[in-house]
């Protein structure tokens, strides 16, 4: 199982009093806060939506939630963590409200080439929409527990902490939102491995 | 050997890499026999490698996006006046009459944040007067730091963003008010006092760093800086210390505020570049 972060006690007390002092309306103690975690939080949206202009508007309406929230939040867990479920919640919302650019079931398959054309990464960029699109239209348990996994990049523990779920529950899941997903994007998910192993055969 | 379903089951997390070594053995077993589980294990990872390809952000410069973040956060800061407690012994109602004055005046106009280089600036600029000409003498001097204090937040966004004429600006700025405060910083009470022109310091060494941290590095910059710092050291020097005429400029018409007890300023050591002044 994935080991959980030490986090070193320095560091963590800084943050604490960055957090505390923002909390009470410091903006220095603010920035600096932003600083370190500007960005995490545009890399998570940018890796929902796949766009740099919206991710970083995304980000800033998480920031405005985490300095409203911020009052009420307690050391109880990690603020990466804390920031992460804030950060996931916010691009979640922002893909649902997107329309779809292409439909799942009109795609065709990216051609299995080794060399990358143009047309190959248009494939590829249609790809990713689609996966971003069947998150967002996940059932809200599965979708928010999937996103934190692939927007997030966390791990099933650090996952299990952000939600404050046990790991067995972050693990039936990410089962479920898995299955989904291969259900929803279909032949997508036919490995292109199937061509090759195909046309080598 | 493990059944068909529970194979399935732990797929996810077998590809996950989440299962101990003494988990994957029987499920090793099983994918060894089973063709459908093997080409389901595919699909699976197939559809990791889908996730773990989403591409990372480019990097984004830091400065614009908090500057826009800046302009969008709740302005506690200009109702809550520094210090306020520790200037009690100014006069509580007039304090509490500056703080009114204060939240009427950033409700009515809307540019409490706007910054240098915001069209709205001087719109701020309109309401800061309005703001230190209804504020009555007793809070001159919590109004006063609190200025001092947002022209250095300026300063430090301005520098930050590549224009160091108007960070400067701010910085002169910034001298003129501590300088007008500094007969009234000299009458508080001391450790008070002490305490806020160690936070003007502190405000004023991150304008500095901000400053070399954009590359900039910008001698305009660092010499008014500078100077700042030895207005900050001038007010800091026992009384008998500064007989500095200097201190006259900039004290246009500012209304005194009440007579104090005993000053007992906190004893410096002598700045060594005292040559310095502006």
């Amino acid at each position: 199982m994935a080991q959980p972060e030490v986090p070193s006690p320095e560091g963590d007390a800084e943050e604490r009093r960055l957090i505390d002092r923002s909390a009470s309306g410091d903006q220095e103690a603010f920035r600096q806060l932003v600083l370190r975690y500007h960005r995490l939080v545009i890399n998570v949206a940018f890796r929902a939506l796949g766009e740099l202009s919206l991710a970083e508007d995304v980000a800033q309406d998480v920031f405005i939630k985490v300095h409203k929230a911020l009052p009420t939040y307690r050391h109880d867990r990690p603020f990466k963590h804390w920031l992460h479920r804030v950060a996931a919640n916010a691009v979640t919302d922002a893909l649902r409200r997107r329309r779809p650019v292409v439909s799942l079931d009109g795609m065709e398959q990216p051609p299995a080439s080794a060399v990358p054309d143009p047309q190959d990464v248009a494939a590829r960029h249609d790809l990713q929409r689609a996966v971003r699109h069947a998150i967002a239209n996940l059932p809200p348990h599965y979708r928010d527990t999937i996103a934190l996994q692939a927007f997030g990049e966390l791990s099933y523990d650090e996952i299990a902490r952000a939600l404050d779920i046990p790991l067995g529950t972050v693990m039936s899941r990410l089962n479920g939102a898995k299955r989904l997903l291969r259900e929803r994007l279909g032949d997508l998910v036919r490995s292109s491995d199937d061509e090759v192993e195909a046309n080598t055969a | 050997m493990l059944s068909h379903a529970t194979t399935r089951d732990w797929l996810i997390p077998y590809a996950d890499g989440m299962l101990a070594s003494d988990e994957r053995r029987p499920i090793d077993g099983h994918l060894a026999g089973c063709a459908a589980c093997a080409a389901e294990l595919r699909e699976v990872r197939e559809l990791n490698l889908l996730l773990v390809t989403l591409p990372p952000a480019p990097p984004v410069a830091f400065a614009p996006f908090w500057l826009k973040l800046q302009a969008t956060l709740p302005q506690r800061r200009t109702i809550k006046l520094p210090t306020f407690a520790r200037y009690r012994k100014l006069g509580l109602a007039f304090a509490v009459a500056a703080i009114a004055a204060l939240a009427a005046a950033s409700a009515a106009l809307a540019a409490p944040s706007a910054l240098p280089d915001n069209p709205l600036y001087p719109v701020k600029q309109l309401e800061e007067s309005l703001q230190v000409a209804v504020t009555p003498s007793s809070g001159q001097l919590p109004l006063k730091l609190y200025l001092a204090g947002e022209r250095l937040r300026e300063a430090q966004a301005m520098a930050y963003d590549h224009k160091p004429r108007l960070a400067a600006t701010s910085l002169r700025a910034f001298g003129v008010i501590v300088n007008d405060a500094s007969a009234a910083l000299k009458h508080a009470d001391p450790r008070a006092a002490s305490e806020d022109l160690k936070r003007l310091r502190a405000d004023l060494d991150a304008v500095e760093r901000a400053n070399v941290t954009r590359n900039d590095d910008d001698a305009d910059i660092k010499q008014v800086v500078a100077a700042d710092l030895d207005e900050i050291d001038r007010i800091e020097q026992p009384e008998a210390v500064t007989p500095d005429p200097t201190l006259i400029i900039g004290t246009q018409a500012t209304p005194q505020p009440t007579p104090q007890p005993t000053p007992r300023p906190t004893p410096r050591p002598e700045p060594s570049d005292d040559e310095h002044h502006r």
